[in-house]
């Protein structure tokens, strides 16, 4: 819990339940939080602020997940090597094979356990690209 | 909504409410004024006979029952990302949909899983402001523990919490009289539907019309709550009863099949 004290988290999804689902397993972890509702809202709450990792649902309006991250990756900007974990229902291969080469960090299917969730963010907080 | 002689002076108050509130000395006179429905006074009238007190976790044994039965055997025929629509009509101001929404945080760990709807509906569009604004009071809160009231609201000072924002936007209000079936339908169909201790108001032809719209309002196979006091068995036969450990309910039968 200790470790993770001052480590900025983003949420990006559009149901604000899972948000605050997902809010309260980090907070209760230690991390601080953000949330952003796209991936469009997203990139402009990264450009401002400096976070440690985000966590990104892939099905979105406006911006999607994949979408997201690709755009993320291909900039030279000081915050596109951000880890990036993507959530999606689809556990099927489809979805996790292009979120690995859109440049995701990690794929949780949902249900993703609140338990989980902490421990994945732990482990990816300011891991490499 | 049928009055008994007992309740003559709760009909009286509220109707002396209405009186000193459009500067009516006589009840003919009032009556006259709530006649020609000038300034909306046919829906304060309303609004002022319906009643609002609840508070949050009420009749809990239900909530359980909704997360432990009635979801797990929802999502059997869904598919992850499917939606999930819940109705709590009425909803008064808003306890009992936001109890959902925090019971299932709680104690649905699928709750990431599925795109949850929560409705919340009532007939007295002050109560459905009230709602949307989320702030409660001491009483309201007495049944949430601490840490869920820390959780999950933030504290305003003078004894009054709101709720915090991500879980007002998880719910959406609307006004609906459950004995009109245009205003029914529009809601569409859920999954599960909380109707608690409002068929006890109305006599046996608006109930076993509300019965009906309600019946219509849910997908087959979905369920319907009432208070613990309420029989659906008295009212319709279209519903199946369901005992689960934690309470009975009710259930839309599947169709048939040809």
């Amino acid at each position: 819990m200790t470790q993770n004290a001052g480590k900025r988290i983003l949420i990006v999804d559009d149901a604000a339940l899972v948000r605050t689902y997902y809010r309260t397993a980090l907070e209760q972890s230690g991390f601080l939080v953000e949330e952003a509702l796209n991936g469009l809202e997203a990139l402009e709450k990264l450009l401002m602020q400096t976070f440690d990792l985000a966590i990104v649902d892939i099905n979105m309006p406006h911006m999607d997940g994949i979408t997201f991250v690709r755009t993320l990756r291909s900039k030279e900007l000081p915050v596109s090597g951000v880890p990036v974990l993507i959530t999606s229902t689809e556990a099927g291969p489809q979805d996790a094979a292009a979120a690995r080469s859109a440049g995701a960090n990690f794929y949780l299917v949902k249900p993703v356990r609140q338990e989980t969730l902490a421990e994945y963010a732990a482990i990816f907080c300011g891991a490499p690209r | 909504m049928v009055f008994t002689e007992t309740k003559r002076y709760y009909v009286e108050r509220r109707i002396t409410e209405r009186m000193v509130a459009t500067s009516n000395p006589s009840f003919s006179g009032y009556f006259a004024y709530l006649r020609s429905e000038l300034r909306d006074e046919v829906e304060q009238f309303i609004n002022a006979f319906t009643v609002n007190e609840t508070y949050f976790y009420r009749e809990d044994h239900q909530l359980d029952c909704l997360s432990t039965d009635l979801l797990q055997e929802r999502v059997a025929t869904k598919r992850p990302g499917d939606p999930i629509r819940i109705w709590s009509v009425p909803c008064s101001t808003g306890e009992e949909p936001y109890s959902i929404a925090i019971w299932l945080l709680e104690n649905w760990k699928e709750v990431d899983a599925y795109d949850i709807e929560i409705v919340g509906s009532d007939i007295d569009t002050r109560v459905l402001e009230a709602a949307a604004e989320g702030i409660f009071g001491k009483r309201a809160l007495m049944r949430l523990s601490p840490e869920l009231v820390g959780r999950y609201f933030h504290e305003l000072g003078d004894d009054r919490w709101q709720i915090l924002d991500d879980l007002r936007q998880s719910v959406r209000f609307s006004r609906v009289n459950l004995i009109e079936t245009r205003e029914t339908r529009p809601q569409g169909r859920f999954d599960v539907i909380f109707c608690r201790n409002v068929l006890i108001y109305f006599d046996d032809e608006s109930r076993r019309v509300a019965a009906e719209n309600l019946y219509d309002n849910l997908m087959p196979g979905g369920f319907i709550c009432l208070g613990h006091t309420e029989s659906m068995s008295r009212i319709s036969p279209l519903f199946e009863v369901c005992r689960y450990s934690g309470a009975i309910v009710y259930r839309r039968p599947q169709e048939l099949r040809a």
